[in-house]
């Protein structure tokens, strides 16, 4: 975790700075903004740092407003199930991307619950068909939603 | 007067304009629900159909949709974690873990009952402020509204971390949105910062895949991590028994419900302030009305007050937004502006008119907002049910169908890939935002606001130089400011003390 959190910090330091770098070729009207919000960034980020590296370790005893995760699950399990969703999402995502919304929502749906959720064909099936009803009816039929299509079908010229 | 509003209500209780209503109810129901889809982008969809209605025909269609949206967003919120409405994100941070916690139907109670008592106070503010909220209006130039703002984000970065260091953390999340913000076109020279040579980025980041992205995503991850439903493995509560608790809730904590929700009306009432600061002020209300550090530390893992205070705010800010909207024409908000469009369709001038001669149609305006949000509660209430059994579901199944609805909403931004790329880079960064500590809301309040706060800065320096600072109601704001980032260190200084503190 603290090694997580230093990298975190520097990361944020790296976006600052990239502001201000880019600020300083600006005029100063639009500099002005940017300049005065990433300056304190980088101050208070590498307070942090400094404190993530040098000061004790942090005693979780104050208020906080912030979700967190559950703790109940192995940690290498846990990490192998972070990686899984996420390449389901960016699955997800190249699916739209080459096949468009339409084709690529109940072939999502098939594939997780197939394939992640090992739900039974009939209701892996029943439940892509229900999902697909309601994004059709929704979205395009009701809301008129115009969606893109696929990279494939526009390569095809369809 | 009093005739004007009781001939406001009979305007609402035309057979045709309650149908209208109703239909209005029924799209902002779906509205509120389907997340991303915004209540203004939804405004601005129906307007056209809107012109051969009467006025108070076109108002209770359009409002009734605009009520109802701002009620339902609530519902998505509590269930999946993922922000039915834009408005409705502060909902998330305990209304969540309390549907994770077996308690969706307590938190669905209180954020409806909630919501319910805020619009009405909503629409009590705006039939008594009418007369006297000129005033107010007008003394607050770009100086007090930079000012607003910049409360608006300390009061919340004041209480988004673990002590000392995580204020730290609360503040540099805040500056990071207010950094976010700034991508895009700059409003006073027309330079591009931060564009990376894309065209997408040309108009800045939308705030719908931002905002889903960084709070529904790690929620999603969340729910695969435990492979279980949303609300554990936890036998289902008796729901009505807990809808019912969570209705108690609201009246237990009622003075907690009426601050918020005059929190809710004041920031409407400011031009352009919206309701994504107002829930979010609310919110840090809830908190610092804590009774002690010990007390604060149920924020944010499921306090019924974390929901109360957000979802009175939310609705009661409708009846503020309308004020200065029908009074000024000055619109509260990007939905009050699009209904300033109805007002011109209708051949109506908000001002002086709208309080004389048009006052009938006013009231109807107040009617509305009471009426839609009445009916459009019970008729949740009746079926929060069947919505709570949601959070049994197995995780395995829920998780693709929240995964469209949060990516399709997302696409609603702008129509493009690159918003679905948006909503998975925010997503990954809301994931380490929650697993290294570092708080998403103060990031979410200055990401809405960095733009107007940009603007108020530009117009304060070139108008009055920095002598803006001086201005006795900025002075007032700059001391709240600085009362709500000393507070948190005051309580705790007291506690060790050991005196009891009460905000």
């Amino acid at each position: 975790m603290r090694r997580g959190r230093i990298l975190f910090s520097l990361f944020l330091i790296a976006v600052a700075a990239y502001a201000v770098y880019s600020a300083s070729a600006w005029s100063f009207k639009a500099a002005l903004f940017p300049l005065s919000v990433s300056i304190p960034l980088i101050a208070l980020t590498a307070a942090q740092l400094l404190l993530d590296l040098f000061g004790k370790a942090e005693t979780a005893n104050g208020p906080s407003v912030e979700l967190e995760f559950g703790a109940d699950v192995a940690p290498d399990v846990a990490r192998r199930r972070v990686i899984d969703i996420f390449l389901w999402i960016i699955g997800f995502i190249l699916l739209v991307f080459f096949l468009g919304f339409p084709i690529a929502v109940p072939l999502f749906i098939l594939s997780y619950l197939r394939l992640q959720s090992r739900e039974s064909w009939w209701r892996s099936v029943s439940l892509t068909a229900i999902a697909w009803g309601f994004f059709y009816g929704v979205f395009e039929r009701l809301i008129h939603l115009r969606f893109e299509e696929g990279w494939i079908q526009a390569w095809l010229g369809m | 007067m009093f005739e004007a509003l009781i001939d406001g209500l009979f305007l609402v209780l035309q057979w045709k304009a309650f149908t209208l209503m109703l239909v209005g109810m029924g799209l902002g129901f779906m509205v509120g629900l389907l997340p991303g889809i915004g209540g203004p982008a939804t405004l601005a969809l129906m307007l056209p159909f809107v012109f051969k209605m009467s006025p108070a025909e076109a108002f209770a269609f359009l409002l009734g949709m605009h009520a109802v949206a701002a009620t339902t967003g609530d519902i998505t919120s509590v269930l999946f974690g993922v922000p039915g409405e834009g408005l409705s994100a502060a909902v998330v941070v305990d209304g969540h873990p309390m549907a994770k916690r077996g308690e969706a139907g307590r938190a669905l109670g209180a954020a409806l009952m909630s919501s319910l008592l805020g619009a009405l106070i909503g629409a009590v503010a705006l039939a008594l402020a009418i007369p006297i909220v000129r005033p107010l209006v007008l003394t607050f130039g770009s100086p007090e509204l930079f000012m607003l703002s910049i409360l608006g984000i300390s009061c919340i970065t004041s209480l988004s971390g673990l002590g000392a260091r995580g204020q730290i953390r609360g503040f540099a999340m805040g500056l990071l949105g207010l950094l976010f913000s700034t991508i895009g076109q700059e409003r006073q020279a027309g330079s591009l910062r931060f564009d990376m040579g894309l065209m997408y980025l040309w108009d800045g980041l939308d705030l719908v895949p931002v905002l889903v992205g960084i709070f529904a995503i790690p929620e999603i991850v969340d729910l695969a991590v435990r492979g279980t439903a949303i609300a554990g493995d936890r036998q289902p509560e008796n729901l009505q028994a807990g809808v019912v608790e969570g209705v108690k809730d609201t009246f237990r904590h009622f003075w907690l419900v009426f601050r918020c929700s005059a929190v809710g009306v004041f920031v409407g009432i400011m031009p352009g302030a919206g309701g994504g600061v107002a829930q979010w002020m609310a919110y840090a209300h809830s908190v610092q009305s804590a009774k002690d550090a010990r007390d604060r530390e149920r924020f944010g893992k499921g306090d019924v007050r974390g929901v109360l205070g957000p979802g009175a705010a939310n609705n009661s800010k409708e009846g503020g937004e309308l004020i200065p909207t029908v009074a000024f024409g000055v619109p509260g908000s990007g939905a009050m502006a699009i209904l300033l469009g109805a007002f011109m369709i209708m051949g109506l001038l908000p001002g002086p008119e709208m309080l004389t001669k048009h006052l009938a149609v006013t009231y109807s305006m107040v009617w509305t907002l009471v009426i839609a949000n009445v009916i459009a509660v019970v008729l949740c209430l009746f079926i929060l049910n069947q919505l709570a059994k949601v959070t049994y579901i197995k995780g395995g199944l829920i998780i693709p169908v929240v995964l469209l609805l949060v990516f399709v909403g997302s696409y609603t931004a702008n129509g493009q890939i690159a918003d679905l790329i948006v909503t998975f880079l925010f997503g990954l960064l809301g994931y380490f935002m929650v697993l290294l500590g570092w708080p998403r809301p103060p990031f979410v309040l200055g990401f809405v606001l960095g733009k107007l706060i940009e603007t108020y800065l530009f117009i304060s320096v070139s108008r009055y130089g920095f002598s803006w600072l001086t201005h006795p109601i900025v002075i007032i704001l700059i001391m709240l400011t600085a009362l709500v980032i000393a507070y948190p260190f005051i309580q705790e200084h007291r506690q060790r003390s050991g005196r009891p503190v009460h905000a």
